[in-house]
């Protein structure tokens, strides 16, 4: 089932599982360009995701090379999450 | 005359294993590598002290140590004969680590002696092969060695391998039983995920460049193999379960591969797993590949955590991809 989720979700969802300020993460946000979005970050990323979508992010297997906010948003949609 | 093999039951008789004596702990690495966060490292990883096997300290004699403390114990070395040696780290392509380990144990020319080149999931595997030969009728002991040195292949400043894994390695002897048993098993296998974590130039595939050839680097793509690992173990479990007709409540304790503490609490968490349930040891021991739920088995018997009859779930997935589970109640006779 799609959950009513937006795109400013998504980037909420990234700034708690880095532990960012609000407002730090958009569209154009990427891994390493951020700090705190570094492997062990990235893997924080994908906790909080497949916590958030009920554990049907475990089964997308490209979602651990989305390093993008643009490619994680991409594949939610591609799996009809958001 | 000839046995019931219908009637014929595995047990893990004993286990032992041995550690090299360098440890390198977490404050280690954050000096030799100071722009790492000791708060992360430890947060993500949950590992504190890993093991270090000496430059000329292989797994053949770090599996044939932990064999030694097995047998001071108790000298069956004529009786065993099966020995499965798991290994990723051998002396040399060939001949095989179970080989040399024979002689260097002192075990029967009828002992057959071989290697399976497995992982995480090894030991898992090397209790499905020993089951199946018992069960067979071509054993009635089976030695099965789980050693990896790792850290051989691993670069200083590898963030993502070097806070994770540890050499070690385990001696376990499998047996008949009357009443006991190892199983069933699920094993499973997904070579799509085999480059995502490899020794690159360890074989005959290796480089053109021939200066490449003696660079053995283990590469990890750490979020690829959590992601599998967060995917795959809870079918693993999940299938296992319905094999055998239980419930995650019916499972006195969880061994999981003690592969690092966010895979193990993603697993947990996916699974629904009481805490209290699974047994963990990695922040002393670290990832020591396919040695480590032998390894987690002993620490929990040495703590008094196994009673007898308890009904142990043993979970390794890693390189390959590869995966396996299986059951046990502990202490049968």
């Amino acid at each position: 089932m799609t959950l009513k989720i937006n795109n400013e979700d998504i980037y909420l969802l990234i700034e708690e599982a880095l532990q960012l300020a609000p407002k730090k993460i958009n569209i154009n946000s990427k891994m390493l360009e951020i700090e705190e979005w570094d492997s062990f970050g990235h893997l924080e990323i994908l906790v909080a995701l497949d916590k958030k979508f009920n554990g049907k992010i475990a089964s997308i297997d490209e979602m651990g090379s989305a390093t993008t906010v643009k490619d994680i948003i991409k594949l939610l949609t591609l799996n009809k999450l958001i | 005359m000839s046995e019931d093999l219908s009637q014929l039951f595995v047990k893990i008789e004993s286990i032992d294993y041995y550690l090299p004596k360098k440890i390198e702990t977490i404050e280690t690495l954050i000096k030799e590598n100071p722009d790492w966060s000791i708060d992360e490292i430890k947060k993500k990883t949950g590992v504190h002290n890993r093991f270090i096997s000496a430059t000329n300290e292989t797994a053949l004699d770090l599996g044939s140590k932990a064999a030694d403390k097995l047998f001071l114990k108790n000298d069956i070395r004529s009786e065993i004969n099966a020995l499965i040696f798991v290994t990723q780290s051998p002396d040399f392509v060939l001949p095989t680590s179970a080989c040399i380990a024979q002689e260097k144990l002192g075990l029967s020319k009828s002992c057959m002696s071989f290697d399976v080149n497995q992982g995480c999931s090894g030991f898992i595997y090397g209790l499905a092969i020993s089951s199946s030969l018992i069960s067979a009728g071509l054993a009635k002991k089976v030695l099965l060695i789980c050693a990896d040195t790792y850290t051989k292949y691993i670069e200083k400043h590898d963030r993502t391998c070097r806070p994770i894994f540890s050499d070690g390695a385990a001696a376990t002897l499998i047996s008949k039983s009357k009443n006991s048993n190892i199983g069933p098993f699920e094993l499973g296998t997904d070579g799509k995920g085999a480059m995502n974590l490899i020794v690159e130039n360890s074989g005959a595939r290796s480089s053109d460049k021939k200066d490449d050839f003696q660079k053995k680097k283990l590469f990890m793509n750490g979020s690829k193999v959590f992601m599998f690992s967060m995917n795959e173990v809870p079918k693993c479990v999940e299938n296992l379960l319905i094999k055998s007709k239980k419930k995650i409540s019916d499972i006195d304790l969880f061994v999981f591969h003690q592969a690092s503490k966010v895979v193990m609490d993603n697993i947990i968490r996916r699974l629904n797993i009481p805490a209290g349930k699974v047994f963990c040891n990695y922040t002393d021991v670290g990832n020591t590949v396919s040695a480590s739920i032998p390894i987690a088995l002993k620490d929990a018997e040495n703590k008094g955590i196994f009673k007898n009859n308890k009904l142990v779930m043993m979970v390794g997935f890693g390189v390959g991809y590869s995966w396996g589970a299986t059951l046990m109640k502990w202490g049968g006779k």
